[in-house]
C-alpha cells in the first residue's frame, strides 16, 4: 500500500514491524484526531508523512466532555437505571447529586479541545482552571475566564472536576497513576475523552471502588476495542461508552472531507495545512516530542 | 388524649407551654431517604433532613410533623389536615392538595412549595378558601437548566446505547455513531422563556446553535440580543424548524395536555424533546407512540404524571428515552437553597410580614399571572 488511512475509533496499530514491511508506504492519514496508535519515531525514521484532520472533531469532543461532567455531577445514571427497572427513589439519586454551578473545574491541557470546553463551561459560572505547557494568550484567557495553573500538582487538589485534554505521548502515558490520583480531592469527578493509556487502568478502578473518585467517565480505553473484561466496564460510578465522541455524523463528514482534501494534495504533490502534520520530513509535531 | 398525643410526637418540653401561647402546626411532605439519610449532612430535602428547620421550629414553640405518606384517606398527611396551619409540599414527591383536602383543612392558612411549580395544588380552590400559596422562586432554576442541557446532549449524542454496550461487555461503535450528532449548528427551540428558559439559552450560547424561543411575553431587546435567541410569536410556526424542543412552561389549565398527537406531528421527524417542566403538559401515550415509531428520535426529562410514576408507566419502556425520577431541581445545592427560602418565608409568616413578591402563587384570592 502507498497510503494507509486509520481512525482512532477502531485504530489500526501501526507498529515498527508493520512499517518495516510496508515498502511502498508513503503516507499515513488519521481520519480524526490523535495519532498515538502509530509508532511515530519509527514512522519518522522511515521517512513517512503522518497527518491528521486537525480540528475536525474538536467541538464534538468538547461537547461530549461537558455532557459527561453533567452526567456524573448530577448523578444521572442511577436515576435512569431506576426508571428502566420500574423503580422510583428520589433520595437514592439526590443524596449525591450536585449542580455544576460554583464548582472548580480544571482541565489538564488547554489546546484546541480544552479551550472549546472552557468556552462552553463559561455560562455555568464555575471556577475554571487550566494546566498546560503553554499559557493561553492574555486576551483569550481573560475572555474565557480561566486561571492558569503552572504546577499540575498544585491544581489537582483544588478541583471538584478534572478533565483530561492532553495527547497520548511518552510523557503522558500512565501519568495518572495511584500517586497522582491521591493528589486529587476525595470525591473528584474525572472525565477523560483523550486517551485511555494516560490513566493507570487499575488505579482508576480501585479509586472508583473506594470512592476517592466519585465518578469517572469517558470514551477512551486501552486497548480499543476494550475487551469484555476491562475493569472500567464494571467499576462503580462510571459514565463510559465505546470510543464515539469524535465520530458523530457531523464529525465524520468533516474528517472525511479533510482526508479527501489531503489525498488530493498528495496526488498533486502539494503540502497539507501546516497544523495537520504529525510527522514530516523526519520531525515529530511539538506535542509528541 | 393530649397526653398520648404529646408522648407520640418528637418535641421538646417547650412545645407544651408554647402550644397554649400560639405555636403553629406545620406539616411537611417530602421524599423518604431511608438508607441514604445519613450519607450527606447537607441532604436536607428528605423527610429525615426535614429541610434542616426542625430545631429552629421547635425551639420557637411550633409543632413540626414530617412524612412521605401522602396518598389516600388513611395516610399520615390526612391525619393532620384538619388542624395544620401550614403545609409544606415539594414537587419531587408532591402532596396533591385537592379541593376536598382544602375543605377539611379548617386551620390551614399557608401552603409553601419547597422548590418551584405549585400545580399539585388546586390553586382555584386555594384562592377561594383565602389561602396563601407561595414557592421558593428561583431556588432551583439553574439546576433545572443545567439538567436540560445535559439531556439534550445525552439524546443528540446518543450516549445511552453506548453506556449500555459497555455494561453488557460489548463494543460496537457503529451501533452508536450512525445516529449520533453534535449540538453545534442545530436549531433548538424553547417553549417558554421564563427564568429557566433564559438560563438554558445562556448556557446553550457557546455551543453555536440556532436558538429560538416562544413565550407569551417577549424578552427585552437588550437581553434578547445578548442571549442571541430569536422570538417566535407563533408556536406552530416554530415547531417544524426545531431539531430540539425544550419545554419550559408551568403546568396550567392552558398547558395541560398541549403536546398531543397533533402538536407532535407539527414537529420535525426525528425531533429531540426535553421536558423537565411537568409531565402532564404532554399527552403520555402520544409521546410513547411517537418514540416507538421514530417520529420522536429521543425524549428525556425528569417529570411524569403522576408522581411517583407507576411501575408500568409507558415512558419507562419506550425506545430512545433519557428519563429519570424527578430529581433535576433537588440536587444538594438546590435543596440548601429552597430549604433556606422556606425558612425565610415561615419566619415572615410568624412575624406577619410579606414574602418576596415573586414567591406568591396565590395571594388574597388572586392567582399569579402564569396560572391565570
Amino acid at each position: 500500500m502507498h497510503v494507509l488511512i486509520t481512525t482512532p475509533f477502531h485504530p489500526a496499530y501501526v507498529t515498527a514491524e508493520r512499517i518495516k514491511k510496508a515498502k511502498n508506504l508513503e503516507l499515513l492519514l488519521t481520519a480524526g484526531i490523535g495519532s498515538d496508535h502509530i509508532d511515530l519515531p519509527a514512522a519518522a525514521a522511515a521517512g513517512l508523512t503522518v497527518a491528521e484532520v486537525t480540528g475536525s472533531n474538536t467541538v464534538s469532543v468538547a461537547e461530549d466532555e461537558l455532557m459527561r461532567i453533567l452526567i456524573l455531577l448530577r448523578n444521572f445514571l442511577p436515576g435512569y437505571q431506576q426508571v428502566v427497572k420500574g423503580e422510583w427513589n428520589v433520595a437514592g439519586i439526590a443524596h449525591r447529586a450536585y449542580d455544576l454551578e460554583g464548582k472548580t473545574v480544571g482541565t489538564v491541557g488547554a489546546g484546541r479541545i480544552g479551550r472549546l470546553l472552557l468556552q462552553r463551561l463559561k455560562p455555568f459560572n464555575c471556577n475554571l482552571l487550566y494546566h498546560d505547557r503553554l499559557q493561553i494568550n492574555p486576551e483569550l484567557e481573560k475572555e474565557i475566564g480561566a486561571k492558569f495553573e503552572e504546577d499540575l500538582d498544585a491544581m489537582l487538589p483544588k478541583c471538584d472536576v478534572i478533565v483530561i485534554n492532553t495527547p497520548l505521548t511518552e510523557k503522558t502515558r500512565g501519568m495518572f497513576n495511584k500517586e497522582k490520583i491521591a493528589k486529587m480531592k476525595k470525591g473528584v469527578i474525572i472525565v477523560n475523552n483523550a486517551r485511555g493509556a494516560i490513566m493507570d487502568t487499575q488505579a482508576v478502578a480501585d479509586a472508583c471502588s473506594s470512592g476517592h473518585i466519585a465518578g469517572y467517565g469517558g470514551d477512551v480505553w486501552f486497548p480499543q476495542p476494550a475487551p469484555k473484561d476491562h475493569p472500567w466496564r464494571y467499576m462503580p460510578n462510571h459514565a463510559m461508552t465505546p470510543h464515539i465522541s469524535g465520530t458523530t455524523i457531523d464529525a465524520q463528514l468533516r474528517y472525511a472531507a479533510g482526508v479527501k482534501d489531503m489525498l488530493d494534495r498528495y496526488f498533486k504533490g502539494e503540502d497539507f495545512p501546516a497544523e495537520n502534520y504529525i510527522v514530516k520530513e523526519g520531525e515529530l509535531a511539538s506535542q509528541y516530542k | 388524649s393530649m397526653a398520648a398525643h404529646v408522648r407520640g410526637c418528637r418535641c421538646s418540653s417547650l412545645f407544651l407551654s408554647s402550644f397554649f401561647a400560639g405555636g403553629k402546626k406545620i406539616v411537611g411532605v417530602f421524599y423518604q431517604a431511608g438508607e441514604y439519610a445519613d450519607k450527606n449532612p447537607d441532604f436536607v430535602g428528605c423527610v429525615e433532613g426535614a429541610l434542616g428547620i426542625r430545631d429552629w421550629l421547635e425551639s420557637n414553640g411550633h409543632h413540626y410533623i414530617v412524612t412521605d405518606d401522602k396518598e389516600g384517606l388513611n395516610s399520615e398527611l390526612e391525619k393532620h389536615i384538619e388542624d395544620m396551619h401550614v403545609l409544606i409540599t415539594t414537587p419531587f414527591h408532591p402532596a396533591y392538595v385537592t379541593a376536598e383536602r382544602i375543605k377539611k383543612a379548617k386551620n390551614l392558612e399557608l401552603v409553601l412549595t419547597a422548590g418551584i411549580g405549585s400545580d399539585h395544588i388546586d390553586l382555584l380552590a386555594a384562592a377561594a378558601a383565602g389561602l396563601t400559596v407561595a414557592e421558593v422562586t428561583g431556588s432551583n432554576t439553574v439546576s433545572v437548566a443545567e439538567d436540560q442541557l445535559m439531556r439534550i446532549l445525552i439524546l443528540l449524542r446518543n450516549f445511552l446505547p453506548g453506556y449500555q454496550q459497555v455494561v453488557k461487555g460489548e463494543w460496537n461503535v457503529a451501533g452508536i455513531a450512525h445516529r449520533a450528532y453534535d449540538l453545534e449548528g442545530k436549531t433548538v427551540g424553547t417553549v417558554g422563556a421564563g427564568r429557566i428558559g433564559r438560563l438554558l439559552l445562556q448556557r446553550l450560547k457557546p455551543f453555536n446553535c440556532n436558538m429560538l424561543y416562544h413565550d407569551r411575553i417577549r424578552i427585552n431587546p437588550e437581553l434578547e440580543k445578548e442571549i442571541g435567541a430569536k422570538f417566535e410569536e407563533d408556536l406552530d410556526v416554530m415547531l417544524p424548524k426545531c431539531d430540539v424542543i425544550v419545554i419550559n412552561t408551568p403546568l396550567t389549565e392552558k398547558t395541560r395536555g398541549m403536546f398531543n398527537k397533533e402538536k407532535i406531528a407539527k414537529m420535525k421527524k426525528g425531533v429531540i424533546i426535553v421536558n423537565n417542566a411537568r409531565g402532564a403538559i404532554m399527552d403520555t401515550q402520544a409521546v410513547a407512540d411517537a418514540c416507538s415509531n421514530g417520529y420522536i428520535a429521543g425524549y428525556g426529562g425528569d417529570v411524569w404524571f403522576p408522581q411517583p410514576a407507576p411501575k408500568d408507566h409507558p415512558w419507562r419502556y419506550m425506545p430512545n428515552h433519557a428519563m429519570t425520577p424527578h430529581t433535576s431541581g433537588t440536587t444538594i445545592d438546590a435543596q440548601l437553597r429552597y430549604a433556606s427560602g422556606v425558612k425565610d418565608m415561615l419566619d415572615r409568616y410568624f412575624k406577619g410580614e410579606d414574602f418576596p413578591v415573586e414567591n406568591y402563587i396565590v395571594k388574597e384570592g388572586e392567582l399569579a399571572s402564569q396560572y391565570k
